[in-house]
């Protein structure tokens, strides 16, 4: 059955819930739901209809359109990673290395009296795969996946700051206040696996802080919270109230659920036409399921040796970012509909900013990430993943070709030009689109816009970005605004 | 140069040649069928009055220009001409709007017209159309519901005389009636009282509360309760946190850094104050805008300021991003002040004329250019000397909160230095200029500051005000409360409207209008608008106070009536739009989270002052620190807002980690705890009696009574005979049910 979900911009805000069930009709886990809780006794049949998903707005929705991805694990390089280091070779910046770049806009990047000349990258870069795609010295362990990559060199934001453009990769708008694309996601599609987080955020745990904006990169925004990404806590219980309190054991959670469920039966007897009510009785069960699955799901240690080891989940260098990939996988095996990985802190060297010495940056950032991204593509293609999850990689913006000046050379925010790849998920791998001038600072041949990137990324998913839209304040707002184009290119 | 020249003239030349024919049967075409149609049908909202959707069809170059959705037609391609797809209703929005869809025979005339190269002989209409962005608002306009003067309605006769007990239950009573059927009679005593501590407070009643109002046997008994609970300094704390999500309150920058304001607190007190005072609305409405302006020397004045200001500002604008960001703000300002007031979403004129609203693209720029030079600032407040000198300190920097005598606050001002944090640009740009696609790089001319015209009947200099010798204030925000509270000539019958559907919303769970912060087309019309309209006049004529309209919602009737269901009547009303029933509510994020702390005896009742970031807190939620980049996660949990943008109605969400905080937050255990060392020395049924009591406001039945006392019996013995554990174990299920979690 189609969602006509999609279509008919439900406002969990404006309607009670059985003028959102009419007005969206049921889908097909929401029917299963009400069935359920009608075998549970928890429902009148006058209300069997009743929608879960007009309570439950997490229950899994088909996408509208055939399509192969159902997870997304999206690799937020942040702090901006420089293309001209990574995945756009420029020869031409080697040719023009040391020489002045005329009519340069100083205020492009953030230090406008730092400018320098053109610098060309401080590695080597070597062709790989049927697609002969150049890769950089630093990135050893992604020689294998090149053939299996999409790229996109001509990605570019409008902002040259970090936070308006983590915002604006995030959720389209460079203002704060917008739903992410996680969000957006898990609105549309609702989530596999009920015992789990729908969307789940990782950010640094080696303390360095986290994405600028903080938690608004996977806010909700005007959507209901129950959208919004769960970050998982660095240190401690990963997720929030999962562990019981000391003084209960599961014996006696069990008999207190027993209890509530009972007394709240009694009650519900006298509003047995209230499907809010019986939907909360069934929450009790699907917490208590919870509460043992997300640490399953989140024991790396489970694995066996040898996957541990192909991550690197025992190295220095990497093992941090290594048991987040690791996690990823293991959510997106289970159900967990959208995942955003961020490397790196905050800013400066404590992320892929690489204001100062660009090479000792970027060898770092990309010595963390390599093994475990690396692994992550292996793992998922081995356990026949591939199809299902779409796998990203992108930051927030490029940096310049150019010096910034400093004891160690360094590069400033270059919001005309950075590369993204898409991996898996039914996109065409082995794919160059666009290009950027001959010395990487501009996107100029199919340049691809944040919303084109998100519009592609719906259709992966099977949704029309023109579709899935949200009634707030007056208006249909969409996660691609009023533009966006998908990149077809990239799709296979 | 000169061979492009060549190239173009020859397909000029050759397209001439062969197309003269077709263009003969075109125009001709064009000038007897086609043109008439586009006149009678088209023209007024595509270039004559307005030009809806950026399509101009007075001429042929409008009809091509690309404008929002690509160009209307292809010439020579009928079937792949959007104008042909809407006309035929084949793709939204059918056109034309509104109207009757076209005949076969005018649809196939345009086609071939639009095949036949689509010529015009001259433009339709021979005044220049209308700019873009000057949309004209008619006088149908200005009569849309929403526009058009407060009706002053009889209280409708009604069959049943026996039900009902004020003007609002007649107005219920005959919308049911016409629809054959009647409202609920009166719910019981001990459920009222507590709808109405939860509903007004936000506080469960304590057994106290309730057995004096059972003992109460006057028939004023009720009246007075609501009375009481009006003048209750936790009435404020309740009210002010609807407002305070309609006005994006927060305390922080978000953005980068999220700096804190640690002296923004004093708006939210400003709201909670004048709530209990019962402050005229309008004055409300005024301070927020103009304080500092309107009455200089009162520090609750100078506070409401902080409204203006509530909203997110970048902490780091780099020195080409600074110009946008600033018109971001303005934004913000006009796009809130609109919403929270007006229940309009002027936002949408950024870009262009409002799509659906008559609200030109002009009035949006004249509306946000009244904010032109207003800042945010911290003030120091001396209780004896007024406003002091302005302490200065680094970006992010802390003051201190308080000095003996004095209080630190944001305000939102003009001509007094702003709060700066690290950017490359100024604080403000002297003019604000229209922004063709509200592109800062595409400037048409200084705009200065405005109305929106659908709302104004009378010349604007009526609502303007001089500013005093000397004063660094514009008063260009003094004009602009002048005009939104006007009631006779300005926007304030609309005001009227939109506050007074926000409270019957806090009370019934939805507002008459159901989409209080859209008043315009695209949200829900009324569901009663003759009562709209006589709760919107008697706010008026009462001289804008809105406890009395609280106090006639809550004894109504209406108000008071059971939720019992009933199959024929859902039949007729499945959305109870027409309040017939009561049905049960969840209660929001801060009442559930209070009434933990009440029934375990823990709140600390002390008002206003400082947040906090600390969960463990045991003051009332509207006391946490608003911090963008950390909304309390309890909060956000059960569907607070993230204080970003204006929210109007929360959603009322199900999911299973609210469940699983109920289980095992700590805060909730603690509270458990405590709720049972209040009750278990009272023993086996006496101190279970007692929680649901408390929790609950009435004793549990034969079987809730031996279900509690035999897990608790259970619990004992698991515990190894612990009882204060097993008693924590009853007590957190009982504050797990759905009962204590909605209100009936």
């Amino acid at each position: 059955m189609p969602s006509p979900h999609l279509i008919a911009a439900p406002d969990l805000s404006r309607y009670t819930r059985r003028s959102f069930l009419q007005r969206t009709g049921a889908g097909f886990g929401s029917l299963a739901l009400a069935a359920m809780l009608a075998d549970l006794g928890l429902l009148t049949p006058s209300i069997a209809r009743a929608s879960a998903a007009s309570i439950n707005p997490l229950f899994p929705k088909p996408g509208p359109l055939p399509a192969k991805a159902k997870s997304v694990i999206w690799l937020f390089m942040n702090g901006g990673q420089s293309q001209v280091d990574t995945w756009d070779h420029k020869p031409g910046l080697t040719r023009h290395d040391g020489q002045k770049l005329d009519g340069f806009d100083s205020k492009t990047g953030f230090f406008p009296e730092q400018v320098g000349p053109l610098m060309k990258s401080p590695f080597e870069f070597s062709r790989h795969g049927h697609s002969s795609t150049w890769v950089s010295e630093i990135f050893p362990g992604m020689i294998r996946h090149v053939d299996d990559l999409a790229f996109i060199h001509s990605c570019f934001t409008q902002t040259n700051n970090h936070s308006p453009a983590l915002f604006q990769v995030n959720t389209g708008m460079s203002r704060m206040g917008y739903p992410c694309v996680g969000s957006w996601v898990t609105y549309g599609l609702g989530t596999l696996n009920q015992n789990l987080p729908a969307f789940v955020v990782m950010y640094d745990t080696l303390g360095r802080g986290l994405p600028k904006g903080h938690a608004s990169n996977w806010a909700s925004g005007f959507l209901p919270g129950v959208y919004q990404g769960t970050a998982l806590n660095p240190s401690g219980s990963p997720i929030d109230n999962l562990q019981r309190p000391a003084d209960v054991t599961d014996a006696g959670q069990r008999a207190q659920l027993g209890l509530i469920k009972r007394l709240n039966q009694h009650y519900q007897q006298q509003h047995a036409h209230d499907a809010e009510l019986a939907a909360r009785i069934e929450s009790f069960e699907l917490a208590y399921r919870m509460q043992m699955a997300a640490p399953e799901a989140l024991d790396v240690a489970s694995e066996p040796a040898h996957i541990q080891e192909l991550y690197g989940l025992h190295e220095k260098r990497c093992g941090h970012f290594a048991k987040q990939c690791l996690m990823a996988r293991r959510l997106v095996e289970r159900g967990v509909r959208f995942v955003q990985l961020y490397s790196g802190g905050m800013e400066n060297e404590r992320s892929w900013d690489g204001h100062i010495d660009i090479a000792g940056n970027h060898r770092q950032f990309a010595g963390e990430t390599d093994q475990p991204i690396s692994a992550l593509l292996t793992d998922l293609k081995q356990r026949g993943l591939m199809d299902d999850t779409l796998v990203i990689c992108a930051g927030e913006f490029g940096r310049l070709p150019l010096t910034q000046k400093s004891a160690k050379p360094g590069r400033d925010h270059n919001p005309h030009a950075f590369t993204t790849w898409l991996w898996g998920g039914g996109t065409k791998g082995g794919t160059h689109c666009g290009e950027t001038d001959e010395i990487g600072h501009k996107a100029i041949v199919n340049k691809v816009s944040i919303n084109d990137l998100h519009a592609t990324i719906l259709a992966l998913l099977g949704i029309d970005h023109e579709k899935l839209t949200y009634f707030y304040n007056g208006r249909n707002f969409r996660l691609t605004d009023v533009a966006g184009n998908v990149v077809n290119q990239v799709i296979a | 140069m000169l061979r492009w020249f060549v190239g173009m003239l020859g397909v000029v030349l050759v397209g001439g040649v062969v197309g003269s024919v077709r263009a003969e049967e075109g125009l001709a075409l064009f000038t007897d069928r086609v043109r008439p149609v586009l006149l009678d049908q088209c023209v007024k909202c595509h270039g004559g009055e307005k030009i809806k959707g950026e399509l101009d069809m007075t001429t042929r170059e409008g009809l091509l220009h690309p404008g929002e959705n690509g160009p209307a037609i292809v010439p020579g391609k009928s079937a792949d001409s959007r104008l042909v797809k809407l006309i035929r209703h084949a793709e939204e929005p059918f056109m034309p709007e509104k109207r009757d869809k076209l005949s076969d025979a005018t649809i196939a005339d345009i086609a071939k017209w639009i095949d036949l190269g689509a010529p015009y002989d001259k433009p339709l209409i021979s005044k220049p159309g209308v700019a873009r962005g000057h949309a004209v608002v008619t006088a149908e306009d200005k009569n849309y519901w929403a526009f058009a003067p407060l009706k002053s309605t009889k209280i409708p006769a009604v069959k049943d005389k026996t039900w009902g007990h004020n003007p609002i239950d007649r107005f219920i009573l005959a919308a049911c009636e016409a629809k054959g059927i009647h409202p609920n009679a009166g719910t019981d005593q001990r459920r009222l009282i507590r709808r109405a501590y939860l509903d007004l407070i936000g506080l469960p009643p304590t057994p106290l509360n309730v057995d004096v109002f059972l003992g109460d046997d006057l028939p004023t008994a009720y009246e007075a309760l609501i009375d009481r609970l009006l003048a209750n300094p936790h009435f404020g704390e309740r009210q002010a946190r609807h407002w305070l999500d309609v006005a994006r309150f927060g305390e922080s920058h978000g953005y980068e850094q999220d700096y804190d304001r640690p002296h923004a607190y004093p708006y939210r007190d400003f709201v909670i104050r004048a709530i209990n005072d019962d402050l005229p609305f309008d004055t409300f409405v005024k301070w927020q805008l103009a304080g500092d302006e309107i009455a200089a020397k009162n520090r609750q004045a100078l506070a409401a300021t902080g409204f203006l200001g509530a909203g997110t500002h970048a902490t780091q604008i780099t020195a080409n991003q600074a110009e946008k960001e600033r018109y971001d703000e303005l934004d913000d300002m006009a796009n809130t002040t609109a919403v929270a007031f007006l229940g309009l979403t002027v936002g949408c004129a950024r870009c262009h004329d409002h799509k659906f609203d008559p609200i030109p693209s002009k009035d949006y720029y004249r509306l946000i250019s009244t904010f032109t030079s207003t800042v945010r600032a911290t003030i120091v407040y001396d209780n004896q000397r007024g406003v002091l000198p302005q302490p200065t300190t680094k970006p992010g920097g802390v003051y201190p909160t308080t000095r003996p005598g004095a209080t630190y606050m944001m305000i939102c001002s003009e001509g007094i230095p702003a709060m700066r944090l690290h950017t490359q640009g100024p604080d403000f740009y002297p003019q604000t200029y229209f922004c063709k696609r509200g592109d800062v790089n595409q400037k048409d001319g200084e705009v200065s500051a405005g109305f929106l015209t659908v709302l104004e009947s009378a010349p604007e200099d009526r609502w303007h005000a001089t500013p005093p010798e000397g004063s660094e204030l514009a008063y260009r925000r003094t004009a602009l409360a002048n005009w939104i509270t006007d009631a006779k000539q300005g926007a304030g019958q609309l005001l009227a409207r939109v506050i007074v559907n926000r409270i019957w919303q806090h009370h019934f769970g939805r507002g008459l209008v159901a989409t209080p912060n859209d008043f315009g087309v695209q949200g829900d019309k009324p569901s009663h608008p003759d009562l709209l309209d006589y709760l919107a006049s008697e706010l008026i004529r009462n001289g804008w106070r809105l406890k009395p309209i609280h106090k006639l919602i809550m004894t109504s009737a209406a108000y008071m009536q059971s939720g019992d269901y009933d199959e024929a009547r859902a039949a007729v009303d499945p959305d109870n739009v027409l309040c017939w029933r009561r049905p049960p509510m969840r209660l929001e994020a801060e009442v559930i989270r209070d009434s933990m702390l009440s029934v375990s005896g823990m709140l600390d009742e002390r008002m206003l002052g400082p947040g906090t970031l600390d969960e463990a807190m045991p003051r009332r939620s509207i006391y946490f620190f608003v911090k963008r980049s950390h909304i309390i996660p309890s909060m956000l949990l059960f569907d607070a807002p993230n204080s970003l943008t204006s929210m109007g109605t929360r959603a009322t969400t199900t999911v299973a980690p609210q469940a699983l905080a109920m289980l095992n937050n700590s805060a909730v255990r603690t509270w458990a705890k405590a709720l049972a060392k209040r009750v278990a020395d009272k023993g086996g049924s006496e101190g279970i009696t007692e929680a649901y009591r408390l929790a609950l406001a009435r004793e549990p039945d034969a079987d809730e009574l031996s279900e509690m006392s035999s897990f608790l019996a259970d619990q004992t013995v698991a515990h190894d005979g612990n009882a204060e554990l097993a008693w924590a174990d009853v007590c957190q299920a009982v504050l797990s049910l759905n009962e204590f979690l909605y209100v009936e």
